[in-house]
């Protein structure tokens, strides 16, 4: 038999936890005078351990390990008291101050959010209204004062370039459409708004605006409208100030 | 108003008389003058009205029971004064039946009405405008302006013809172009406006009582804030002169 398993039995044995077949089995092995000499080894173990239960430690190694567990917990309380006292107070008052901060932030940025998306919603409105009005057919007023708030755009946006250059070349009253030429010459340096302009002239059919556009090529020293320039005072319709004009700038361009 | 009273009631009388007077009844919208020549003044009706200033030097006795009919094969609608008046919509259109001589007539108008005057041929006089507050839109070719105690909004160009304007105590927006006339403008001195002034080959004089701060200045324009800046006022003459008075 394994003597593990043997050893088990044993204890089992000496427990009293077997049937009766095993114990009249274990009785039949401790003949065997090994298996006996480990009976009386494992009896003295256990009857030790049954003992030790019953054992009491002394006073003295009772109040021995009283003492140390005093110090011990003096020990561990001693930086906690000090903890206890600031360090919680501090973290409680950064973790307001923080929590204030960030819901101050957060509303600050919901406004300013907001107020954005107001700003843009409103200035998208005065978009569309200044579009509007430049095409309002009733009053030329309404038209031109919608022109001349273009002027104050740091920008001009494709939409807002092809509305001042319809208005330029087709508003029915001159004096609006002198107020697009002139909101579009503000822009002249961009590519699009200079091709515009110089579109413009051999489209142009009122002789006040012809004269200021070509008054503005000669500024821009715009050579690649000679061409047009001749055909102006070739054109029998062309009245006499806008070819004095025609002359002039093509005097100052060659 | 005491004024306006009187000469509205000069022009019934003299209206009746000759029997020529011509009423439509629209107090917004937009009269279209297709006229040579006309004087237009305010009133505080709620009608157009149209009356002739020719007198009797203008009768024919030939076209007695005749009716006018022009190239545009427009008649005579308004009882012998030589304008087709149409209504459509908000416009109100008007015009001209003679060729080479243009009635001369007096309109009244209502304050809501925006009056425009056009004028292409050589036939033709001055526009006259008179205690209006309307907003007022002339284009012309040979025409000359003229208007008394206007507040605008103005938008006025002219080739051959000069402008002379008067303003009242309220002053809008201002546009006005002149190519070979004359340009003369009359404004209170308090008048609020961001001022721009242009010539090409002319002159431009100002009153120098006006507190003016020119923002820039180029060879042939200024710019700059009359009283701190307010309504647009843009004059332009290119070969006429530029006149800035005070009131």
């Amino acid at each position: 038999m394994e003597r593990e398993k043997l050893e088990g039995l044993l204890i089992d044995f000496i427990d009293g936890r077997l049937n009766e077949s095993e114990r009249k089995e274990v009785k039949g092995l401790l003949n065997d005078p090994e298996v006996r000499v480990l009976y009386e080894q494992l009896k003295q173990v256990t009857s030790a351990m049954d003992r030790s239960s019953e054992l009491n430690p002394s006073n003295r190694m009772f109040s021995d390990f009283q003492q140390m567990l005093k110090e011990e917990t003096a020990k561990e309380n001693a930086p906690q008291q000090k903890q206890v006292f600031f360090t919680p107070t501090v973290y409680r008052a950064a973790a307001a101050v923080a929590l204030v901060m960030v819901g101050i932030s957060i509303g600050y940025f919901v406004n300013k959010f907001n107020a954005q998306q107001e700003t843009i919603a409103r200035m998208e409105q005065e978009r569309q209204e200044m579009l509007t009005n430049m095409s309002d057919p009733i009053s030329a007023s309404s038209r031109m004062k919608a022109v001349n708030n273009t002027t104050t755009m740091s920008t001009l946006d494709d939409v807002f370039v092809s509305a001042l250059v319809k208005t330029m070349n087709e508003d029915k009253n001159t004096n609006v459409r002198l107020a697009a030429l002139e909101a579009l010459s503000k822009f002249q340096q961009e590519p699009k708004v200079k091709q515009e302009l110089i579109a413009a002239l051999a489209k142009q059919s009122d002789p006040i605006v012809q004269i200021a556009l070509i008054q503005l090529m000669v500024k821009m020293k715009e050579k690649g409208v000679l061409n047009d320039l001749n055909r102006i005072i070739e054109d029998s319709n062309t009245i006499k100030p806008v070819k004095d004009e025609a002359y002039s700038g093509i005097l100052k361009l060659s | 108003m005491k004024k306006l009273v009187v000469i509205m009631l000069v022009l019934i009388a003299t209206g009746a008389a000759h029997a020529q007077e011509f009423k439509v009844a629209k107090n917004t919208g937009r009269l279209e003058l297709h006229v040579g020549r006309a004087r237009i003044e305010g009133h505080s009706g709620n009608e157009i009205i149209f009356t002739s200033r020719d007198g009797d030097k203008e009768r024919d006795p030939r076209a007695e029971g005749l009716a006018t009919i022009n190239s545009l094969g427009l008649k005579d609608n308004t009882n012998g004064l030589g304008l087709n008046v149409t209504v459509k919509g908000d416009v109100i259109s008007v015009y001209n039946l003679k060729k080479n001589n243009s009635p001369d007539i007096r309109i009244l108008v209502p304050k809501g009405v925006i009056v425009s005057f056009e004028h292409e041929g050589v036939h033709g006089g001055t526009a006259e405008f008179r205690n209006m507050e309307n907003e007022i839109e002339v284009s012309a070719q040979y025409n000359s302006v003229e208007l008394e105690n206007v507040t605008g909004p103005l938008t006025i160009r002219t080739i051959y013809g000069h402008v002379e304007a008067t303003l009242g105590s309220t002053v809008k927006d201002i546009s006005i172009v002149s190519v070979y006339g004359y340009v003369d403008l009359t404004v209170p001195a308090a008048t609020k406006a961001d001022l721009r002034m242009e010539t090409s080959y002319g002159e431009i004089l100002v009153d120098p009582d006006f507190k003016i701060e020119f923002s820039s200045t180029s060879d042939d324009r200024v710019s700059g804030k009359m009283n701190g800046g307010g309504v647009a006022m843009d004059l332009t003459c290119n070969y006429g002169k530029v006149y800035l008075r005070k009131k």
